[in-house]
Formats: structure tokens, sequence, C-alpha cells
């Protein structure tokens, strides 16, 4: 599983679609902004551009998925370097310095997923990259009082511990620890919660279980978990370094894939796919992937379950206490989007035909207005970074008792929702009316 | 922009002579008080459930009473799913009285830490408490997990707190919702006499009717997917089914799809279908509904059974499949028919 499906929705769905409206007296819902056949919205409002522009708009799109994916890549293989420094030579130093890797390379990662929605190449891939959460007894040792998925017969499978695993009548051969056999194992035995790769399995093993609940701190896994021979902390040392090692192997493999697909130049990827449907169908991937990132994915699963259950399980990067930036960078990618326009991990600003051209020479207050909003979610994320910062992370802010941290998350879910709204009004501005390319009717 | 005030109109025209002819102000009405009878239902059952653990709790009452109770306040909250429009889809509330899904026993875990830092909960500390604990998921945790039996005296001193609790809490919720619904300035009248802030026109009230229903079908597909392993492999979930541990599952979707086409209509019963001028798509959809209806009435055992048995986990495929069906047909072709566009909602990207 990957965060796409587990991103479903759930009791979240009814409620999420309407959250800004009980607090904010006659905040319309989100749909009836964007629904041109029931308002008397002025015809003036909605023209749509010419297929020329609009193919420039979609070009231009996969330029930028071309620019952040090959960041993703980049600052990916910058974790590998700084993990294979810390299996040469485990020390505390060098565990930090591959934690801080890490979190340097879910920046761009994080800004990749607004390409994931309508793009079935990268909905279909992810999975393998970022599925969370999971019940991490699969991968190593895990605390007493451990919780995972109910009926999840991989749940305390502990691989690094395991040259051998039995389920039913089935024993699997764990002797090697490849980036094959991993990948393998990922959703044994069909459950989601069997997450073996991707990011937050090398969150997993940089940081360990993060025990302290709603209180400050993360995971505080030793360095010494790594040693070879005498000093090895926890056991299976040897094999806790293969795991790591083979895990990020299969991470730089799987990323420099999906770069493959966006490259120009290519008659047989999937850029070349996407450039030769009709131009409006681009648009239309486009502003899927913007809307349903910001909706069901980041203020529903990311952000609004697990404030209302005050669960901690429910935390994206739970086992860093990186929280804070992957929603913020999360957001930051469907405003590149809508802009065209993204600033490279290395700070050169990738920058061309966008949305937001469009939408305004069509309607310019739809386009202020999601300019606006975009900014506006920007601004309530930035407060999570903020606390972050100073000493107060996700997981404590949703706490049952923490009023203000509570408001906090709140007021960025309920920006989310309004940009929400802005995309869709923006979407029939410029006449894209079935916002979903997997139903709307390919005819044009 | 103008089509829509033709319609009525063409609809008049077209419409055979089987089908009262009906506007969408007499049908938006219809809904409304379609759905109000639904809230009242729902409201009566929650008290029905607080009744009968009060029974249970203080007065030697039985532990099938109360799961009989919660069977029927969990049914009538079920038939709500279509209805999941104003005060009860904000601020979550809905999430007060149901929590799925459930990956990773939450509602088990939280019971439990509840219990062990304050055995003596009350209904004021549950208001303040996680909405994990305070609805119909926790109470079924309660009344039907195998680790607990509250049929024991002493069970029912470390339970019956928070069975009390979320009884009250169930009951004030429901009540609140159908007080908010009653009225002249109820959500039934805010559909129903536009314009008002809410709604400009009927028109408008018929669009967030219908992506509310659309919402619901795309619900009932998560919960019947998730559990007969769509999202897995093929592997079947019992654990990630909605109410297993009452095994309700099918209840459940029965009871929802049973009200979605309450709403959709009949011969004598003004509805959606009254407004489909297509008597082709009519048709398909009343055929869809039917087709659907006795998929699901065919079932005579609970999910957790048809699960392991692999005749049955096609049964269930195909009934998956007829679900996906109508929720296809009522998104895009009834959307078309009446005019109305889908926007952004939080089960897309599954």
């Amino acid at each position: 599983m990957n965060c796409t499906r587990l991103a479903g929705a759930s009791l979240l769905a009814i409620s999420i679609a309407l959250a800004g409206c009980g607090q904010e007296e006659p905040a319309k819902p989100a749909a009836q902004a964007a629904a041109p056949a029931t308002t008397d919205a002025p015809a003036a409002t909605v023209a749509k551009p010419t297929s020329a522009e609009q193919a420039a708009v979609v070009s231009h799109y996969a330029d930028l998925a071309l620019a952040v994916f090959e960041d993703a890549l980049t600052t990916g293989k910058a974790l590998q370097a700084s993990i294979d420094a810390l299996l040469a030579e485990p020390t505390q130093a060098n565990l930090e310095a591959a934690r801080s890797a890490w979190i340097a390379a879910r920046k761009p990662y994080m800004q990749t997923e607004v390409f994931r929605f309508g793009n079935a190449v990268v909905d279909d891939w992810e999975g393998q990259l970022n599925a969370w959460p999971l019940d991490e007894g699969l991968i190593d040792y895990v605390a007493g009082d451990y919780q995972h998925a109910l009926g999840n017969p991989g749940a305390s499978a502990n691989i690094i511990a395991n040259a051998k695993l039995t389920m039913g009548d089935q024993t699997l051969d764990l002797a090697t620890l490849t980036p094959e056999l991993l990948a393998e194992l990922n959703e044994l035995g069909g459950s989601e919660a069997n997450v073996a790769t991707g990011y937050h399995a090398i969150e997993f093993l940089l940081w360990g279980q993060d025990l302290n609940g709603t209180n400050p701190g993360a995971g505080n896994r030793q360095a010494s978990d790594f040693v070879q021979g005498e000093g090895c902390t926890n056991g299976f040392c040897d094999r806790r370094a293969a795991y790591l090692k083979a895990v990020t192997t299969l991470l730089i493999t799987d990323l420099e894939y999906m770069v493959g697909q966006w490259q120009a130049d290519n008659a047989d990827n999937y850029r070349a796919t996407l450039l030769s449907e009709a131009p409006e169908q681009g648009l239309r991937k486009m502003l899927f992937g913007m809307g349903s990132l910001s909706l069901g994915e980041l203020a529903g699963e990311r952000m609004k379950v697990a404030l209302e259950a005050n669960s901690t399980e429910d935390e994206h990067d739970c086992f860093s206490d990186n929280t804070h930036n992957s929603h913020f960078y999360n957001a930051k990618g469907v405003r590149n989007v809508y802009l065209g326009e993204y600033t490279r991990a290395d700070g050169n600003v990738v920058k061309g035909a966008s949305l937001s051209d469009l939408v305004k020479a069509a309607n310019a207050d739809a386009d202020s207005k999601l300019q606006a909003e975009l900014a506006a979610s920007e601004a309530a994320l930035q407060k999570l970074v903020d606390s972050a910062n100073n000493g107060t992370h996700f997981d404590q802010l949703i706490a049952a008792d923490n009023t203000a941290g509570n408001a906090l998350v709140t007021g960025a879910i309920n920006a989310l929702v309004a940009q929400t709204s802005g995309i869709e009004a923006a979407a029939a501005a410029i006449g894209i009316t079935e916002l979903n390319p997997d139903t709307a009717d390919h005819q044009f | 922009m103008r089509l829509r005030f033709a319609a009525p109109l063409l609809f008049a025209v077209l419409a055979g002579c089987d089908t009262p002819p009906a506007d969408t102000v007499t049908v938006v009405n219809q809904l409304s008080q379609q759905m109000l009878a639904d809230y009242q239902h729902w409201a009566s059952a929650s008290a029905a459930l607080a009744n009968s653990t009060q029974a249970l709790c203080q007065q030697g009452g039985s532990l099938t009473a109360s799961q009989q109770s919660w069977r029927e306040a969990f049914n009538a909250w079920a038939a709500l799913q279509p209805a999941l429009i104003g005060p009860l889809a904000e601020q979550n509330r809905s999430w007060q009285v149901q929590f799925w899904p459930d990956k990773k026993n939450l509602v088990g875990r939280q019971v439990k830490m509840l219990l062990d830092a304050n055995p003596s909960i009350d209904q004021a500390q549950l208001d303040k408490s996680s909405v994990v604990l305070q609805g119909l998921s926790a109470a079924e945790y309660l009344l039907f997990d195998q680790s607990i039996d509250l049929s024991q005296t002493e069970q029912q001193a470390r339970y019956c707190g928070l069975l009390l609790a979320i009884g009250g809490h169930q009951t004030q919720l429901s009540q609140d919702m159908l007080s908010a619904w009653q009225g002249a300035q109820g959500f039934a009248a805010t559909l129903s006499n536009t314009p008002n802030q809410r709604f400009a026109e009927p028109q408008e009230s018929l669009a967030e009717l219908l992506r509310t229903q659309v919402s619901s079908l795309e619900l009932m597909k998560k919960k019947l997917g998730t559990a007969i392993g769509r999202l897995s492999k093929g592997i079947a979930q019992p654990y990630q089914a909605e109410a297993w541990r009452a095994d309700a599952s099918l209840d459940s979707l029965r009871a929802s799809l049973a009200s979605l086409q309450t709403l959709w209509g009949q011969a004598q019963q003004v509805g959606l279908r009254d407004l489909v001028n297509d008597a082709a798509l009519r048709e398909r959809i009343e055929h869809q509904h039917a087709q659907t209806h006795d998929t699901f009435a065919a079932f005579t055992s609970g999910l957790q059974s048809l699960l392991s048995n692999s005749d049955d986990q096609q049964r269930l495929d195909k009934a998956y499949l007829e679900l996906a069906e109508l929720q296809r047909l009522y998104e895009k072709d009834l959307a078309r028919a009446l005019n109305i566009q889908m926007g952004f909602n939080a089960h897309d990207g599954d």
C-alpha cells in the first residue's frame, strides 16, 4: 500500500469537504464555487484557452516534474552516500549526517507528490517509496508495547533478525537481503501496513521508534545498532546494515526510473504519452493532482485523521518528527504546479507557461483568489514549521489537551480546504468541468 | 447558464405518462423531508441504545438486548450516509459517531489508555476526549469484543462508565443534529426554501444533495473494497472491515443502499428519478439499484464468514462491481443529466 490507497477516505470524506463551514459562517461548500452550471457567473468568466496555449502549459508541467524528480534523485544519492559513510563508520556524527541527508531528500520528494494523482505512472510507483503508516516490527526490533494493524501476519516478522520467515504454509528465505527481496516483501500478506521499502523504512532504520507519544522527542536509535562485531547493539547489526544498504539502493533505482519517465526526447516514456494526449486532458491531470493532494490527502489523511483521533500513529514522518516539513513541501508542490515555478535544490528557478496564466486570461479574479489562497496555505503551514523549529512538533500539536496546537493544525486544514475550492473555481474558469481524468470523457 | 430554466419545461414535454412530472423544488423538498425522517430515526435509535445500556449496567438488563440496540443504532446511522449534508457533515461531527477505517486498532487502544488513566470517565469528560472514543465504534468494542464480556459484573465495573457516557454523547449529538434539521431555520428548510445564505436556488441544493450521495457511494465501495482485498493484492482483510467486531458490515451497506434507493424514488414516491428526462438513463439507474439490492440481499451470513470462503469471495467481488457501477452512473451520467458538476471530494486519489 501505497499512500494513494491509504489516502482513501473514510469518515473523513464527509467531514473534510466542509471542514471550514461550521466554524466560519456561511463559507460555501468547496464544490459549490466551481459549479458553473448552477451559479449565475457571467459567461465572460469562462474562456477556454487555445489548444496551443494549453499545450505549452502541459509541456512546462512535464519540465517541472522532471526538475523535481531529478532533485529527488540527486538528494537521494546524497542520502545514499551518507548512509554508505554511516555503515563504513557507524559513529553518532555519521548517523546525524545521514539523518540530515534524509530530511534534505524529503524536501524535493514531497514536492513530487502533486504529480501523483492523475498520473498513473507516478501513482502506481509511489507505494514502494512513500507508503505509511507502517508496522515497523516487520523490519526490526520494536518496544514491548508496539502496536500494529490487527490481523497483520507480518507485523512482528522482524526481517532483520530472521533469515527465514514462515507465514501460513509458506517459508520465505530471507538469508540475503537484496533490493529485489525487499520489494517482494512489501505488502506481505496483503497488509498495507507491511512496508518494507521506501523513505519511511529508511527513516525507521535511521531514527528508530518514536516512543514519546505526544510528548517531545523523536526516535532515538543509536549508531551502535550498525556496528559490526563487538559493540553491536540490539543484535543482527550485519543484517541491519545490509537491510539499510539494500533499501537505499532500491530507492535510488526507483527514482531513476521516474526521472526517465519525464525526460524529453524519448518516444516511449510517460512524458511522450502525456504530451500526445489532448492538452485539455493534461490540464485536467494537473488540476486533479492539485485538488486531490490539497483536500483528500494532505488536509485529510495526513492532518485531519491525526488531529481528530489524537493519533501519532497517523503522523506522516513519525520516526523523525519531520512531519511539518513534509506537509509544507506537499503544499509547496501544489503551488509550484499552479504557478509553473519551482526552486530547485541548487537554488535555480524553473519557470514557464502556467495554469495561472491561463486562468488569469480567462478570469483574473479567479486567478488572484487562488493565488491568495495558495499563499495563505503556505503561511498556515509555515506556522507548523515555525512551531517545530521552536521545539513543538506536529505530534505534540495534535495532543488532545493542546488547544493552541490543535488550532494551528486546524488553521492549516481550513486553508487547504479553501484552496481546494479555489482550484475548482480556477478549473471552471478555463472550462475544465469534469475534474477526474480517470472518469472524464475523453472527447474534446 | 440559462439552460436550467428550460429544463422543467422540456421535462414536462418528454416525461412519459407513467411518471408525474416533478420540478427541482418538489424533489428537493421531498428529499429533505425523507432525510429529516432518517435523522429522526437515528435520534430514536441512539436514545434506545442509551436506555438499553443503562438497563444493562444498572438494572441487570441483558447484554444481548444492548447488542441488538447497538445494531439498530448502527443501521440507523448507516441509513444516514447518503444524507450526510449540513450540520452532521461539518466540524467532523460524523467522526464522533463512527471511526473508520481503523487501521491500527486505535479504538481498542484508546479505550484501554483512557480507562487506565481515568477509570471513572463521565460524559462531560468524554465530550472532550478523542472522537475515537465517543461513538458507536467504541461502543461496538465494549459490547462485542472477545476480550470483554459485559454480562459479568466485574467487567461492568471497568467498562460501564464509558459505555454509559457514549450512550449519553450519542443521544445528545443525534438530538442536536435533529434539532438542527427541524423548524423554519432548520437544514431541511435551508435545502427547500431558496434562496438563502447557503443555497441561491433549488439547483444548488440539488447539486449538493447529489454530491453527498455520490460521496456516500464512494465510501460504500471503499468499505467493502478494503475488506475483500481490492486494495491488498486480493487478500481479504477481515479486521479492516467496518464494524467487524459485530460483523455488521453488510447490514450497514444494505441500510445505506436502501436509504439511497428511497431518495432515488419509485412509482408512487417522488425522488431524483423524477428529474431525469432521459427514460433510458432512468431505466439503467433503476435497474442498477434493483440489481445491487438483490446482490446484497442474497448474502445470508455476515461478511466475516464470507471472507473465508473462495466462492463467497467471488460473490462479494461481484457485489463490489455492482456498487461501482451504481456509483459511476450517479457520478457521471446522473450528474450530467441533472446538469451538476462534481467537485473534489476526500475520496479523490483512492
